[in-house]
């Protein structure tokens, strides 16, 4: 499990963040005194680091540059402010990647886990596993019982959003998002036929559980 | 200025020089002096007074045709103070402090007013920033508790959220300094990023979307082209047909530019409205039909667009939908 520094003023911000990647199984550390926060932070040996730069004592930028001097963590630089200069400034000092506040979830959590995936070598994430199925993000296939499938982009895209959130309903609407958010810009057609193959491609392996439709709200895997 | 004018203006001092001079002659007359000596002082009288006016004449008209002709070659015509020279005779001279101080005190008004706006448009900066975060908040709460209220407050917010950047670009629109930055842009990301900024709305009106068409790369500044695709695939969502509405977005190379083209098969403008629509506060019939529209957002795109130094059309028919283009011209480096 990654190991995720909030650093972060705005309470309710510190607080829903945390829920927020707690749900999507991260471990997370939020500190709400500053006085420390260069060696409190240091002392969690986070795997990743989300920063605000508006904040009291130290602004972000210092603790960017300070963080720096001793440790590689990746750090995520969240802000609301939104000019090319602080986007640039922060680069500078050594951030890995920059959002600008009010951010989508779903791109906060990409952005995470791309730079996750960078930092520590390809195995970690790589693979989702669920139940006895692994699904292989790099190349695209699903393994269960020694048994292998080839997936297209959508069916690797709708699988890995299911499992992601196995046990709870995903609805169309939710699922067609997820897909557009990366980059696949699928029709409601599209989605409905690209659900039956990855179906046929799951009993392929011999996989008992499989997609099941809740009609009027969406689909999911038990 | 003729030399009519010029003794005209003198008309008062040659008259009261006349009139001596009558009397004077009428005197010389009674006392019978000879007229060759009336005519002698005659000319000793009138030849310097004359030549006074000539010399004066000449000297004034060069130095108002010279005024004349700078102030025509300004651009800025109330710098006319700092670039003509001092005058050399007195009434110039006057004028040309009083002109001097006049322009000093005009500046300073203009001042006050220049910084005025400009901490009006800090204020509104910092505003826009501030108020991010109790949104970026509120989004988290939602993510958090998902229903189909919060999802109703979503979409709420995400339409704040746009009231807010309307703001923000709306201040930066009207500033001469330029706060852009002009970077290579890859048309294609551009395209996707706005496309996938509105893709609930997409999904949940069912609103089919072909991108395939796009690519190219042009140099501009990434922000303001996001906020101008952004107003335009808005309106293209708003006033398409739910189910079977389409938005295609292309690109066409020409041989002098790249023509940006996003298609929709909405309900389209009427006629008359059409030439208005880039209008400050326009609404025209689909505005009033529809609402929420405020009139701001077509006549920015343009505004910004030009400030970008590129072209945006509009065409439209009624019932069959609206075509909005967004022109890059290409310079010799590409």
């Amino acid at each position: 499990m990654s190991k995720i520094v909030i650093i972060e003023d705005t309470e309710k911000i510190r607080e829903e963040l945390k829920t927020f990647l707690i749900r999507y199984g991260y471990e997370t550390v939020a500190p709400t005194n500053f006085e420390n926060i260069i060696n409190d932070t240091l002392r969690e040996e986070p795997d990743l680091i989300l920063l605000d730069i508006n904040l009291p004592i130290f602004d972000g930028y210092y603790i960017c540059r300070e963080i720096r001097k001793t440790s590689d963590v990746p750090i995520i630089v969240v802000t609301s402010r939104d000019n090319e200069m602080d986007e640039l400034m922060s680069m500078n000092l050594g951030a890995d990647d920059f959002i600008t506040k009010p951010f989508n979830t779903q791109i906060l959590l990409a952005r995470i886990e791309t730079i996750l995936r960078r930092v520590h070598g390809s195995n970690l994430r790589d693979t989702i596993v669920y139940n006895d199925l692994k699904l292989n993000l790099s190349n695209g296939s699903v393994i269960y019982n020694k048994r292998t499938a080839e997936l297209t982009k959508n069916e690797l895209k709708i699988l890995s959003c299911l499992i992601k959130n196995k046990g709870k309903i995903v609805s169309r609407d939710d699922l067609m998002d997820f897909m557009w958010n990366s980059d696949v810009f699928v029709d409601d057609n599209n989605l409905s036929v690209n659900i039956t193959r990855l179906r046929k491609k799951l009993e392929g392996v011999g996989m008992k559980e499989n997609i099941e439709t809740r009609r009027g709200l969406g689909y999911i895997l038990p | 200025m003729s030399i009519k004018d010029y003794l005209k203006d003198r008309t008062l001092f040659l008259l009261i020089n006349f009139i001596l001079f009558i009397i004077i002659c009428g005197i010389m007359l009674l006392i019978n002096i000879n007229s060759k000596i009336i005519l002698l002082i005659f000319c000793i009288w009138f030849f310097p007074i004359l030549s006074y006016i000539i010399v004066e004449f000449i000297k004034q008209k060069s130095f108002y045709v010279k005024l004349n002709d700078i102030m025509e070659s300004l651009d800025k015509k109330y710098l006319l103070s700092e670039i003509v020279k001092e005058p050399h005779f007195i009434e110039g001279k006057f004028l040309y402090d009083l002109l001097k101080r006049a322009n000093k005190d005009m500046h300073e008004h203009v001042k006050k007013y220049r910084d005025m706006e400009h901490e009006y448009r800090e204020y509104i900066e910092t505003w826009v920033h501030e108020i991010k975060t109790p949104i970026a908040s509120a989004r988290l709460i939602i993510e958090n508790n998902q229903n189909d209220i919060t999802k109703d407050i979503n979409t709420e917010i995400k339409e704040i959220e746009e009231y807010i950047e309307q703001v923000l670009y709306y201040s930066r629109s009207n500033n001469v300094s330029k706060d852009y930055i002009i970077k290579e842009v890859s048309l294609a990301t551009l395209v996707r990023s706005v496309v996938k900024k509105n893709s609930r709305d997409f999904i949940s009106k069912s609103i089919s979307i072909d991108i395939e068409g796009v690519e190219g790369i042009v140099y501009s500044d990434v922000k303001w082209l996001e906020f101008i695709l952004n107003q335009v695939i808005g309106n293209a969502i708003k006033y398409v047909r739910e189910s079977i509405g389409k938005v295609k977005i292309f690109t066409t190379r020409n041989e002098n530019n790249i023509v940006l083209t996003i298609e929709d098969n909405g309900i389209g403008i009427k006629e008359k409205d059409i030439n208005r629509v880039f209008e400050k506060g326009f609404t025209g019939e689909n505005g009033r039909k529809f609402g929420r529209s405020t009139g701001i957002g077509l006549y920015l795109c343009k505004k910004l667009a030009a400030q970008l130094g590129l072209g945006l059309t509009l065409t439209s028919k009624t019932g069959e939908g609206t075509k909005v283009s967004i022109i890059f011209p290409l310079g010799n480096v590409n």
